[in-house]
Protein backbone atom coordinates (compact mmCIF):
# COMPACT_ATOMS: atom_id res chain seq x y z
CA UNK A 1 0.00 0.00 0.00
CA UNK A 2 3.01 2.57 0.89
CA UNK A 3 5.32 1.75 -1.79
CA UNK A 4 3.92 3.32 -4.50
CA UNK A 5 2.62 6.37 -2.43
CA UNK A 6 6.70 6.75 -1.97
CA UNK A 7 7.56 6.57 -5.29
CA UNK A 8 5.38 9.46 -6.02
CA UNK A 9 1.95 11.19 -5.95
CA UNK A 10 1.97 12.28 -9.99
CA UNK A 11 1.41 8.66 -10.78
CA UNK A 12 -1.27 8.47 -8.03
CA UNK A 13 -3.59 11.50 -9.07
CA UNK A 14 -4.81 10.41 -12.67
CA UNK A 15 -5.44 6.75 -11.21
CA UNK A 16 -7.35 8.41 -8.48
CA UNK A 17 -9.46 10.83 -9.98
CA UNK A 18 -10.13 7.59 -13.08
CA UNK A 19 -10.74 5.41 -9.42
CA UNK A 20 -13.46 8.55 -7.87
CA UNK A 21 -15.14 8.35 -11.73
CA UNK A 22 -15.75 5.13 -11.95
CA UNK A 23 -16.77 5.25 -8.58
CA UNK A 24 -19.77 7.73 -9.25
CA UNK A 25 -20.48 6.17 -12.49
CA UNK A 26 -21.29 3.05 -10.70
CA UNK A 27 -23.29 4.34 -7.73
CA UNK A 28 -26.23 4.04 -9.49
CA UNK A 29 -26.24 0.69 -11.56
CA UNK A 30 -24.79 -0.86 -7.92
CA UNK A 31 -27.84 0.27 -6.21
CA UNK A 32 -29.78 -1.58 -9.00
CA UNK A 33 -27.74 -4.41 -8.53
CA UNK A 34 -27.80 -4.20 -5.13
CA UNK A 35 -31.52 -3.78 -5.78
CA UNK A 36 -32.00 -7.08 -8.04
CA UNK A 37 -30.37 -9.09 -5.42
CA UNK A 38 -33.13 -8.05 -2.81
CA UNK A 39 -35.92 -9.14 -5.18
CA UNK A 40 -34.06 -12.72 -6.28
CA UNK A 41 -33.71 -13.20 -2.31
CA UNK A 42 -37.49 -12.27 -2.04
CA UNK A 43 -38.58 -14.69 -5.00
CA UNK A 44 -36.55 -17.73 -3.28
CA UNK A 45 -37.41 -16.54 0.21
CA UNK A 46 -41.46 -16.94 -1.61
CA UNK A 47 -40.76 -20.38 -3.47
CA UNK A 48 -39.07 -22.33 -0.86
CA UNK A 49 -39.46 -20.90 2.34
CA UNK A 50 -42.37 -22.16 5.10
CA UNK A 51 -44.45 -19.24 5.98
CA UNK A 52 -48.14 -18.24 7.62
CA UNK A 53 -49.21 -14.90 7.74
CA UNK A 54 -52.41 -12.78 7.75
CA UNK A 55 -52.12 -9.51 5.19
CA UNK A 56 -54.78 -6.66 4.25
CA UNK A 57 -55.45 -6.32 0.87
CA UNK A 58 -55.77 -2.77 -0.19
CA UNK A 59 -57.31 -1.91 -3.06
CA UNK A 60 -59.40 0.80 -4.29
CA UNK A 61 -60.18 2.29 -0.93
CA UNK A 62 -61.10 -1.20 0.00
CA UNK A 63 -59.68 -3.60 2.65
CA UNK A 64 -59.92 -7.19 2.75
CA UNK A 65 -58.18 -9.42 5.25
CA UNK A 66 -56.38 -12.70 3.97
CA UNK A 67 -54.44 -15.84 4.95
CA UNK A 68 -51.26 -17.33 3.51
CA UNK A 69 -49.77 -20.57 4.11
CA UNK A 70 -46.99 -21.82 2.18
CA UNK A 71 -45.69 -24.90 2.54
CA UNK A 72 -42.29 -26.97 0.62
CA UNK A 73 -42.19 -30.47 1.67
CA UNK A 74 -40.09 -33.12 0.01
CA UNK A 75 -39.87 -31.03 -2.37
CA UNK A 76 -43.88 -30.77 -2.37
CA UNK A 77 -45.12 -26.81 -2.62
CA UNK A 78 -48.84 -26.32 -0.89
CA UNK A 79 -50.30 -23.18 -0.37
CA UNK A 80 -53.89 -21.94 0.67
CA UNK A 81 -54.95 -18.36 0.19
CA UNK A 82 -57.75 -17.87 1.92
CA UNK A 83 -60.01 -14.30 2.38
CA UNK A 84 -61.06 -13.83 6.14
CA UNK A 85 -64.23 -11.42 5.17
CA UNK A 86 -66.75 -13.59 4.90
CA UNK A 87 -66.94 -14.98 1.08
CA UNK A 88 -65.15 -17.99 2.13
CA UNK A 89 -63.01 -17.87 -1.05
CA UNK A 90 -60.18 -19.68 -0.96
CA UNK A 91 -57.30 -21.11 -3.43
CA UNK A 92 -55.31 -24.30 -2.86
CA UNK A 93 -52.48 -24.84 -4.91
CA UNK A 94 -50.34 -27.93 -4.55
CA UNK A 95 -47.48 -28.91 -7.32
CA UNK A 96 -49.63 -30.09 -10.21
CA UNK A 97 -53.18 -28.09 -9.53
CA UNK A 98 -54.34 -24.96 -8.44
CA UNK A 99 -57.88 -25.57 -6.87
CA UNK A 100 -60.59 -22.43 -6.20
CA UNK A 101 -63.09 -22.74 -4.18
CA UNK A 102 -65.67 -20.43 -4.54
CA UNK A 103 -68.98 -20.67 -2.04
CA UNK A 104 -70.61 -18.13 -3.17
CA UNK A 105 -70.75 -19.29 -6.47
CA UNK A 106 -71.36 -22.67 -5.20
CA UNK A 107 -68.47 -23.34 -7.36
CA UNK A 108 -64.72 -25.43 -7.44
CA UNK A 109 -62.45 -24.19 -10.01
CA UNK A 110 -59.79 -26.63 -10.60
CA UNK A 111 -56.15 -25.57 -13.23
CA UNK A 112 -53.73 -28.53 -13.67
CA UNK A 113 -50.82 -26.51 -13.21
CA UNK A 114 -47.11 -27.76 -14.41
CA UNK A 115 -44.39 -28.65 -11.80
CA UNK A 116 -42.25 -25.39 -12.62
CA UNK A 117 -44.72 -23.38 -12.32
CA UNK A 118 -44.44 -19.60 -11.32
CA UNK A 119 -43.52 -20.75 -7.67
CA UNK A 120 -39.91 -21.28 -8.87
CA UNK A 121 -39.85 -17.87 -10.23
CA UNK A 122 -39.29 -19.07 -14.24
CA UNK A 123 -40.60 -15.94 -14.95
CA UNK A 124 -39.69 -13.38 -12.35
CA UNK A 125 -35.89 -14.04 -12.02
CA UNK A 126 -35.49 -10.04 -12.72
CA UNK A 127 -32.74 -10.50 -15.64
CA UNK A 128 -30.57 -7.55 -16.95
CA UNK A 129 -33.21 -6.88 -19.48
CA UNK A 130 -35.74 -5.88 -17.06
CA UNK A 131 -33.81 -2.73 -16.32
CA UNK A 132 -34.45 -1.39 -19.61
CA UNK A 133 -38.20 -1.22 -19.07
CA UNK A 134 -38.17 -1.01 -15.40
CA UNK A 135 -35.77 1.08 -13.24
CA UNK A 136 -34.40 -0.51 -9.50
CA UNK A 137 -34.01 1.47 -6.97
CA UNK A 138 -32.49 0.63 -3.48
CA UNK A 139 -34.16 3.02 -1.44
CA UNK A 140 -33.21 3.07 2.87
CA UNK A 141 -33.83 0.79 5.03
CA UNK A 142 -37.43 1.33 7.03
CA UNK A 143 -39.65 -0.33 9.66
CA UNK A 144 -42.53 -2.68 9.00
CA UNK A 145 -44.71 -4.75 11.35
CA UNK A 146 -41.31 -3.89 13.98
CA UNK A 147 -38.96 -5.77 11.60
CA UNK A 148 -35.89 -3.57 9.36
CA UNK A 149 -36.93 -3.65 5.81
CA UNK A 150 -35.14 -3.40 2.47
CA UNK A 151 -37.39 -0.87 0.39
CA UNK A 152 -37.06 -1.75 -3.60
CA UNK A 153 -38.65 0.19 -6.06
CA UNK A 154 -39.26 -1.34 -9.33
CA UNK A 155 -40.16 1.61 -11.67
CA UNK A 156 -41.63 0.91 -15.01
CA UNK A 157 -40.13 3.29 -17.73
CA UNK A 158 -43.50 3.94 -19.61
CA UNK A 159 -47.16 3.45 -19.24
CA UNK A 160 -47.53 -0.07 -20.36
CA UNK A 161 -46.83 -1.68 -17.42
CA UNK A 162 -46.85 -1.41 -13.73
CA UNK A 163 -44.19 -1.18 -11.22
CA UNK A 164 -44.09 -2.45 -7.29
CA UNK A 165 -42.45 -0.90 -4.17
CA UNK A 166 -41.46 -3.96 -1.92
CA UNK A 167 -40.61 -3.86 1.93
CA UNK A 168 -38.24 -6.87 2.08
CA UNK A 169 -37.73 -8.12 5.76
CA UNK A 170 -33.82 -7.66 6.02
CA UNK A 171 -33.37 -11.36 7.91
CA UNK A 172 -35.85 -12.95 5.37
CA UNK A 173 -36.07 -11.01 2.43
CA UNK A 174 -40.09 -11.70 2.84
CA UNK A 175 -42.10 -9.06 1.25
CA UNK A 176 -44.14 -7.64 4.29
CA UNK A 177 -45.12 -5.11 2.26
CA UNK A 178 -45.85 -4.98 -1.20
CA UNK A 179 -47.62 -1.96 -3.21
CA UNK A 180 -48.36 -2.28 -7.16
CA UNK A 181 -47.65 1.32 -8.25
CA UNK A 182 -48.29 2.50 -12.01
CA UNK A 183 -45.93 4.46 -13.72
CA UNK A 184 -46.56 7.57 -11.90
CA UNK A 185 -45.82 5.55 -8.95
CA UNK A 186 -48.97 5.92 -7.30
CA UNK A 187 -50.48 3.01 -5.40
CA UNK A 188 -53.05 0.64 -7.55
CA UNK A 189 -53.14 -1.42 -4.57
CA UNK A 190 -50.99 -3.08 -2.08
CA UNK A 191 -50.56 -5.88 0.57
CA UNK A 192 -49.40 -5.37 4.18
CA UNK A 193 -48.89 -8.09 6.38
CA UNK A 194 -49.86 -7.50 10.00
CA UNK A 195 -48.52 -11.41 10.94
CA UNK A 196 -46.08 -13.46 9.45
CA UNK A 197 -44.32 -16.29 10.77
CA UNK A 198 -41.85 -19.08 9.58
CA UNK A 199 -42.48 -22.16 11.24
CA UNK A 200 -40.61 -25.56 10.30
CA UNK A 201 -43.41 -27.38 10.30
CA UNK A 202 -46.91 -26.35 9.18
CA UNK A 203 -49.51 -29.32 9.55
CA UNK A 204 -51.60 -30.33 6.58
CA UNK A 205 -54.55 -29.00 8.33
CA UNK A 206 -53.54 -25.83 8.12
CA UNK A 207 -53.59 -26.17 4.43
CA UNK A 208 -57.07 -27.87 4.34
CA UNK A 209 -59.78 -25.45 2.98
CA UNK A 210 -62.35 -24.62 5.39
CA UNK A 211 -65.12 -24.99 2.22
CA UNK A 212 -67.90 -27.82 2.39
CA UNK A 213 -67.88 -29.13 -0.94
CA UNK A 214 -71.32 -30.77 -0.89
CA UNK A 215 -73.63 -29.43 -3.61
CA UNK A 216 -70.85 -27.50 -5.27
CA UNK A 217 -69.96 -27.93 -9.30
CA UNK A 218 -66.36 -28.45 -9.97
CA UNK A 219 -65.17 -27.13 -13.54
CA UNK A 220 -61.71 -28.33 -14.34
CA UNK A 221 -59.92 -26.48 -16.80
CA UNK A 222 -58.09 -28.23 -19.32
CA UNK A 223 -54.10 -28.70 -19.49
CA UNK A 224 -51.98 -26.53 -20.75
CA UNK A 225 -51.30 -29.56 -23.15
CA UNK A 226 -55.03 -29.32 -25.21
CA UNK A 227 -54.42 -28.83 -29.23
CA UNK A 228 -56.77 -25.96 -30.49
CA UNK A 229 -57.87 -25.95 -34.17
CA UNK A 230 -55.03 -25.17 -36.53
CA UNK A 231 -56.96 -21.53 -37.60
CA UNK A 232 -56.85 -20.64 -34.06
CA UNK A 233 -52.93 -21.27 -33.57
CA UNK A 234 -52.13 -19.24 -36.13
CA UNK A 235 -53.37 -16.31 -34.17
CA UNK A 236 -50.46 -13.81 -33.05
CA UNK A 237 -50.24 -10.07 -32.09
CA UNK A 238 -48.68 -8.12 -34.78
CA UNK A 239 -47.98 -5.07 -32.92
CA UNK A 240 -46.68 -5.04 -29.37
CA UNK A 241 -45.87 -2.39 -26.17
CA UNK A 242 -41.76 -2.25 -26.06
CA UNK A 243 -40.06 -5.05 -24.63
CA UNK A 244 -43.06 -7.49 -24.73
CA UNK A 245 -42.19 -10.77 -26.57
CA UNK A 246 -43.59 -13.80 -26.82
CA UNK A 247 -42.77 -16.69 -24.13
CA UNK A 248 -45.19 -19.14 -24.49
CA UNK A 249 -47.26 -20.63 -27.66
CA UNK A 250 -50.47 -23.39 -26.65
CA UNK A 251 -53.70 -24.10 -26.20
CA UNK A 252 -55.95 -24.55 -23.20
CA UNK A 253 -59.78 -25.89 -22.52
CA UNK A 254 -61.17 -23.02 -20.79
CA UNK A 255 -63.90 -23.65 -18.35
CA UNK A 256 -66.74 -25.25 -19.50
CA UNK A 257 -66.01 -24.59 -23.30
CA UNK A 258 -66.23 -27.65 -26.12
CA UNK A 259 -63.06 -25.85 -27.94
CA UNK A 260 -59.66 -25.53 -26.50
CA UNK A 261 -59.00 -22.00 -27.08
CA UNK A 262 -55.40 -20.80 -27.98
CA UNK A 263 -53.04 -19.44 -25.42
CA UNK A 264 -50.62 -16.94 -26.08
CA UNK A 265 -48.44 -15.39 -23.42
CA UNK A 266 -46.46 -12.39 -23.91
CA UNK A 267 -43.62 -10.47 -20.90
CA UNK A 268 -41.38 -8.07 -20.66
CA UNK A 269 -39.34 -9.74 -18.28
CA UNK A 270 -41.16 -8.82 -15.47
CA UNK A 271 -45.18 -8.49 -16.60
CA UNK A 272 -46.97 -11.08 -18.55
CA UNK A 273 -50.13 -10.84 -20.33
CA UNK A 274 -52.12 -14.25 -21.98
CA UNK A 275 -53.72 -13.90 -24.85
CA UNK A 276 -56.88 -16.03 -25.39
CA UNK A 277 -58.35 -16.95 -28.87
CA UNK A 278 -61.41 -18.69 -29.20
CA UNK A 279 -63.70 -20.10 -31.84
CA UNK A 280 -66.47 -17.58 -31.83
CA UNK A 281 -68.87 -19.11 -33.63
CA UNK A 282 -68.18 -22.47 -31.97
CA UNK A 283 -68.76 -22.01 -28.58
CA UNK A 284 -72.46 -23.03 -29.32
CA UNK A 285 -71.87 -26.29 -30.76
CA UNK A 286 -70.83 -28.12 -27.51
CA UNK A 287 -71.08 -31.93 -27.35
CA UNK A 288 -74.53 -33.22 -26.94
CA UNK A 289 -73.69 -33.90 -23.12
CA UNK A 290 -72.50 -30.66 -22.66
CA UNK A 291 -76.04 -29.14 -22.26
CA UNK A 292 -75.36 -26.28 -19.80
CA UNK A 293 -72.88 -24.94 -22.31
CA UNK A 294 -74.95 -22.05 -23.81
CA UNK A 295 -74.49 -20.14 -27.09
CA UNK A 296 -72.57 -17.42 -25.41
CA UNK A 297 -72.57 -13.32 -27.03
CA UNK A 298 -69.18 -12.01 -28.27
CA UNK A 299 -67.49 -10.61 -25.23
CA UNK A 300 -66.59 -7.20 -25.84
CA UNK A 301 -64.36 -4.26 -23.69
CA UNK A 302 -62.54 -3.74 -20.76
CA UNK A 303 -62.81 -5.14 -17.16
CA UNK A 304 -60.66 -5.24 -14.13
CA UNK A 305 -59.63 -8.43 -12.71
CA UNK A 306 -57.95 -8.45 -9.52
CA UNK A 307 -54.69 -6.14 -9.88
CA UNK A 308 -54.38 -6.31 -13.89
CA UNK A 309 -57.07 -5.83 -16.46
CA UNK A 310 -58.53 -7.97 -19.06
CA UNK A 311 -59.95 -6.93 -22.56
CA UNK A 312 -62.03 -8.37 -25.18
CA UNK A 313 -62.65 -8.52 -28.91
CA UNK A 314 -63.75 -9.99 -31.56
CA UNK A 315 -61.08 -10.50 -34.76
CA UNK A 316 -62.21 -12.36 -37.63
CA UNK A 317 -64.91 -13.95 -36.62
CA UNK A 318 -62.55 -14.93 -33.11
CA UNK A 319 -63.25 -14.43 -29.90
CA UNK A 320 -59.77 -12.84 -28.57
CA UNK A 321 -58.71 -11.76 -24.78
CA UNK A 322 -56.26 -10.31 -23.15
CA UNK A 323 -55.58 -10.79 -19.58
CA UNK A 324 -52.69 -9.68 -17.51
CA UNK A 325 -51.18 -7.59 -14.44
CA UNK A 326 -50.63 -4.14 -16.52
CA UNK A 327 -51.97 -0.88 -17.42
CA UNK A 328 -55.42 -1.26 -19.34
CA UNK A 329 -53.75 0.11 -22.12
CA UNK A 330 -51.72 -2.30 -22.50
CA UNK A 331 -54.51 -5.31 -22.61
CA UNK A 332 -56.31 -2.95 -24.92
CA UNK A 333 -52.92 -2.41 -27.10
CA UNK A 334 -52.30 -6.45 -27.54
CA UNK A 335 -55.77 -7.56 -28.16
CA UNK A 336 -56.23 -4.94 -31.23
CA UNK A 337 -52.97 -5.96 -33.03
CA UNK A 338 -53.93 -9.58 -32.68
CA UNK A 339 -54.35 -10.99 -36.35
CA UNK A 340 -53.92 -14.41 -38.32
CA UNK A 341 -50.97 -15.09 -39.78
CA UNK A 342 -52.85 -17.57 -42.18
CA UNK A 343 -54.93 -14.82 -43.23
CA UNK A 344 -55.24 -11.68 -44.93
CA UNK A 345 -55.57 -8.57 -42.98
CA UNK A 346 -59.52 -7.56 -43.40
CA UNK A 347 -59.71 -4.49 -44.42
CA UNK B 1 -64.26 5.03 15.22
CA UNK B 2 -62.75 5.54 18.52
CA UNK B 3 -59.98 7.81 18.70
CA UNK B 4 -57.43 5.03 19.91
CA UNK B 5 -58.34 2.93 16.48
CA UNK B 6 -57.48 5.96 14.43
CA UNK B 7 -54.18 5.74 16.14
CA UNK B 8 -53.69 2.03 15.97
CA UNK B 9 -54.51 2.38 12.29
CA UNK B 10 -52.18 5.45 11.34
CA UNK B 11 -49.14 3.47 13.69
CA UNK B 12 -49.68 0.57 11.86
CA UNK B 13 -49.05 2.19 8.12
CA UNK B 14 -46.57 3.49 9.90
CA UNK B 15 -44.95 0.66 10.37
CA UNK B 16 -44.91 1.53 14.38
CA UNK B 17 -47.16 -0.75 15.67
CA UNK B 18 -46.07 -3.12 17.83
CA UNK B 19 -46.71 -6.84 17.00
CA UNK B 20 -49.57 -7.86 19.63
CA UNK B 21 -51.22 -4.35 18.63
CA UNK B 22 -51.07 -5.37 15.03
CA UNK B 23 -52.72 -8.59 15.44
CA UNK B 24 -55.26 -7.08 17.96
CA UNK B 25 -56.40 -4.71 14.85
CA UNK B 26 -56.40 -7.62 12.71
CA UNK B 27 -58.59 -8.70 14.61
CA UNK B 28 -60.82 -5.96 14.82
CA UNK B 29 -60.62 -5.44 11.56
CA UNK B 30 -61.60 -9.08 10.27
CA UNK B 31 -64.76 -8.08 12.18
CA UNK B 32 -65.42 -5.13 11.34
CA UNK B 33 -66.15 -4.34 8.01
CA UNK B 34 -66.60 -0.15 8.58
CA UNK B 35 -63.61 -0.04 10.13
CA UNK B 36 -61.89 -1.87 6.99
CA UNK B 37 -63.36 1.17 4.87
CA UNK B 38 -62.12 3.61 7.22
CA UNK B 39 -58.40 1.54 7.42
CA UNK B 40 -58.59 1.86 3.30
CA UNK B 41 -58.97 4.92 3.38
CA UNK B 42 -56.94 6.45 5.30
CA UNK B 43 -54.06 3.88 3.70
CA UNK B 44 -54.89 5.50 0.33
CA UNK B 45 -54.49 8.91 1.81
CA UNK B 46 -51.10 8.00 3.37
CA UNK B 47 -49.98 6.73 0.64
CA UNK B 48 -51.75 9.77 -1.51
CA UNK B 49 -49.60 12.14 0.99
CA UNK B 50 -46.32 9.88 1.27
CA UNK B 51 -45.49 9.35 -2.96
CA UNK B 52 -45.85 13.56 -2.89
CA UNK B 53 -44.45 16.76 -1.63
CA UNK B 54 -46.53 17.74 0.88
CA UNK B 55 -48.54 21.04 1.50
CA UNK B 56 -49.02 21.77 4.63
CA UNK B 57 -52.50 22.66 4.63
CA UNK B 58 -53.75 25.75 7.71
CA UNK B 59 -54.88 23.87 10.25
CA UNK B 60 -58.27 25.93 10.21
CA UNK B 61 -58.95 24.50 6.79
CA UNK B 62 -58.23 21.07 7.67
CA UNK B 63 -60.68 21.28 10.63
CA UNK B 64 -63.21 23.20 8.57
CA UNK B 65 -63.20 20.09 5.79
CA UNK B 66 -63.39 17.47 8.89
CA UNK B 67 -66.23 18.97 10.08
CA UNK B 68 -67.54 19.11 6.91
CA UNK B 69 -67.44 15.70 5.86
CA UNK B 70 -67.52 13.59 9.30
CA UNK B 71 -68.78 16.05 11.62
CA UNK B 72 -65.76 15.05 13.69
CA UNK B 73 -63.65 17.50 15.00
CA UNK B 74 -60.36 17.46 13.70
CA UNK B 75 -56.44 16.83 14.39
CA UNK B 76 -56.68 19.61 17.32
CA UNK B 77 -57.45 17.44 19.84
CA UNK B 78 -55.06 14.13 18.88
CA UNK B 79 -52.46 17.00 18.31
CA UNK B 80 -52.45 18.00 21.66
CA UNK B 81 -52.80 14.43 22.61
CA UNK B 82 -49.18 13.41 21.25
CA UNK B 83 -47.21 16.08 21.80
CA UNK B 84 -47.67 18.27 18.75
CA UNK B 85 -46.49 15.29 16.84
CA UNK B 86 -49.37 15.24 13.90
CA UNK B 87 -49.57 11.80 12.09
CA UNK B 88 -49.84 11.91 8.41
CA UNK B 89 -53.12 11.92 7.67
CA UNK B 90 -55.05 13.39 10.12
CA UNK B 91 -55.24 17.15 9.12
CA UNK B 92 -55.67 16.28 5.12
CA UNK B 93 -57.91 12.91 5.47
CA UNK B 94 -61.24 15.07 5.20
CA UNK B 95 -59.31 17.30 2.49
CA UNK B 96 -58.33 14.50 0.74
CA UNK B 97 -61.60 12.61 0.55
CA UNK B 98 -64.29 15.86 -0.65
CA UNK B 99 -60.92 15.94 -3.24
CA UNK B 100 -62.35 11.61 -4.29
CA UNK B 101 -65.76 13.22 -4.18
CA UNK B 102 -65.33 15.57 -6.46
CA UNK B 103 -62.52 13.59 -8.83
CA UNK B 104 -65.85 11.00 -9.04
CA UNK B 105 -67.92 13.06 -10.42
CA UNK B 106 -65.58 14.69 -13.57
CA UNK B 107 -65.15 11.21 -13.52
CA UNK B 108 -67.93 9.43 -13.94
CA UNK B 109 -68.47 12.41 -17.05
CA UNK B 110 -65.45 11.88 -18.30
CA UNK B 111 -66.38 7.86 -18.38
CA UNK B 112 -69.36 8.90 -20.09
CA UNK B 113 -68.21 11.05 -22.33
CA UNK B 114 -65.05 8.35 -23.54
CA UNK B 115 -67.23 5.69 -23.64
CA UNK B 116 -67.16 4.94 -27.12
CA UNK B 117 -63.22 5.91 -26.96
CA UNK B 118 -62.93 2.17 -25.94
CA UNK B 119 -62.45 0.83 -29.35
CA UNK B 120 -58.97 3.43 -29.86
CA UNK B 121 -56.54 0.39 -31.27
CA UNK B 122 -53.32 2.57 -30.47
CA UNK B 123 -52.47 3.89 -27.01
CA UNK B 124 -50.48 7.41 -28.73
CA UNK B 125 -53.81 8.23 -30.19
CA UNK B 126 -55.42 11.74 -28.87
CA UNK B 127 -58.03 8.99 -27.46
CA UNK B 128 -56.33 7.66 -25.31
CA UNK B 129 -54.63 10.58 -24.11
CA UNK B 130 -58.04 10.99 -22.51
CA UNK B 131 -57.44 7.47 -20.65
CA UNK B 132 -53.94 8.39 -19.73
CA UNK B 133 -55.94 11.09 -18.07
CA UNK B 134 -58.19 8.70 -16.24
CA UNK B 135 -55.53 6.66 -15.56
CA UNK B 136 -54.14 8.82 -12.97
CA UNK B 137 -57.22 9.09 -11.35
CA UNK B 138 -56.41 7.28 -7.69
CA UNK B 139 -57.16 7.31 -4.63
CA UNK B 140 -60.83 7.85 -4.98
CA UNK B 141 -63.04 5.02 -4.43
CA UNK B 142 -64.39 3.92 -8.19
CA UNK B 143 -67.31 5.59 -9.27
CA UNK B 144 -70.49 2.89 -9.88
CA UNK B 145 -71.53 3.66 -13.58
CA UNK B 146 -74.61 2.48 -13.89
CA UNK B 147 -74.29 3.53 -17.70
CA UNK B 148 -71.35 1.02 -18.31
CA UNK B 149 -72.29 -2.36 -19.40
CA UNK B 150 -70.36 -5.04 -17.27
CA UNK B 151 -69.41 -6.63 -20.53
CA UNK B 152 -67.37 -9.32 -19.00
CA UNK B 153 -69.13 -11.98 -17.28
CA UNK B 154 -67.36 -13.07 -13.87
CA UNK B 155 -67.49 -16.26 -14.49
CA UNK B 156 -65.47 -16.17 -18.14
CA UNK B 157 -63.25 -13.57 -16.62
CA UNK B 158 -62.34 -16.26 -13.72
CA UNK B 159 -61.45 -19.07 -16.53
CA UNK B 160 -59.55 -16.71 -18.54
CA UNK B 161 -57.46 -15.59 -14.97
CA UNK B 162 -56.95 -18.76 -13.72
CA UNK B 163 -55.51 -19.92 -17.49
CA UNK B 164 -53.03 -17.14 -17.10
CA UNK B 165 -52.35 -17.03 -13.85
CA UNK B 166 -49.70 -19.78 -13.54
CA UNK B 167 -47.76 -17.64 -15.99
CA UNK B 168 -47.25 -14.95 -13.91
CA UNK B 169 -44.44 -13.66 -11.81
CA UNK B 170 -44.55 -14.54 -7.91
CA UNK B 171 -45.83 -11.50 -6.81
CA UNK B 172 -48.16 -10.95 -10.04
CA UNK B 173 -49.50 -14.69 -9.32
CA UNK B 174 -50.25 -13.54 -5.61
CA UNK B 175 -51.68 -9.96 -6.79
CA UNK B 176 -54.04 -11.88 -8.86
CA UNK B 177 -55.14 -14.43 -6.92
CA UNK B 178 -55.55 -11.92 -3.75
CA UNK B 179 -57.61 -9.66 -6.12
CA UNK B 180 -60.02 -12.75 -7.25
CA UNK B 181 -60.52 -13.49 -3.73
CA UNK B 182 -61.79 -9.39 -3.23
CA UNK B 183 -63.41 -9.07 -5.91
CA UNK B 184 -65.77 -11.20 -4.43
CA UNK B 185 -68.59 -8.58 -3.45
CA UNK B 186 -68.61 -6.86 -6.98
CA UNK B 187 -68.53 -10.21 -9.16
CA UNK B 188 -71.66 -10.81 -6.63
CA UNK B 189 -73.67 -7.99 -7.31
CA UNK B 190 -72.97 -7.63 -11.26
CA UNK B 191 -71.81 -10.99 -12.62
CA UNK B 192 -68.70 -9.03 -14.10
CA UNK B 193 -67.18 -5.62 -13.10
CA UNK B 194 -68.19 -2.73 -14.81
CA UNK B 195 -65.91 -1.07 -17.39
CA UNK B 196 -63.84 0.70 -14.87
CA UNK B 197 -60.59 2.23 -15.47
CA UNK B 198 -58.90 1.83 -11.84
CA UNK B 199 -60.69 4.59 -11.18
CA UNK B 200 -59.26 6.65 -10.13
CA UNK B 201 -57.06 9.88 -9.38
CA UNK B 202 -57.89 12.96 -9.91
CA UNK B 203 -55.40 15.76 -12.28
CA UNK B 204 -54.16 17.87 -10.70
CA UNK B 205 -56.14 20.39 -12.56
CA UNK B 206 -59.47 19.66 -10.62
CA UNK B 207 -58.12 19.33 -7.43
CA UNK B 208 -55.89 22.54 -6.98
CA UNK B 209 -54.29 22.88 -3.36
CA UNK B 210 -57.59 20.88 -2.15
CA UNK B 211 -55.56 17.85 -0.61
CA UNK B 212 -52.00 19.48 -1.26
CA UNK B 213 -51.27 16.82 -3.45
CA UNK B 214 -49.46 17.31 -6.75
CA UNK B 215 -49.14 15.01 -9.32
CA UNK B 216 -46.54 15.29 -11.64
CA UNK B 217 -47.18 16.20 -15.14
CA UNK B 218 -47.97 13.28 -17.31
CA UNK B 219 -45.62 11.46 -18.85
CA UNK B 220 -44.97 10.90 -22.59
CA UNK B 221 -47.23 8.57 -24.10
CA UNK B 222 -44.84 6.37 -24.83
CA UNK B 223 -41.43 5.47 -24.54
CA UNK B 224 -38.87 6.46 -27.55
CA UNK B 225 -37.57 3.87 -28.35
CA UNK B 226 -33.40 3.19 -27.38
Amino acid sequence: MSKPLRRGPQWLIPCAAAGALAFALTQQSRGADDARAWLEKMNQALAVRNYDGTFFHLSDGRVETMRIVHRVKAGRVTERLQSLDGSGREFVRNNDELTCYLPDKHTILVEPRQDHGPLLGSLAHFGADVGEFYSLELLPTARVLGRSAKVIVVNPKDQFRFGYRLWLDENTAMPLKSQLCDSRGQVIEQIVFARLTMPDNIPDSELTPAVSTEGMRWVRQGTSTDTAPPALLAYRASELPPGFHLTVAGAQTLGAASIPAAHLVYSDGLATVSVFVEAQSDRKSGAAGQAQVEPEAPLQGLARVGSGFAFSTVVQGHQVTAVGEVPARTVEFIAHSVKSAGDPPHP
Amino acid sequence: MSEQIREQISAFLDGELPNSESELLLKRLTRDAELRESFGRYALIGEALRGSDRVPLTRGFAERLNCAIDGEPAAASVQARHGGRPRWWRPVAGAAVAAGVAAMAVLALQQRADAPAMRASSPVTAQNRAAVAKEAISYTVPAALPEAPAVLPAARLTNYVFAHSQYSSVLGERNVLSGLLADADEQQAGDGRAVNVPAANVPAANVPAANGIRLPAPPADSRAAP
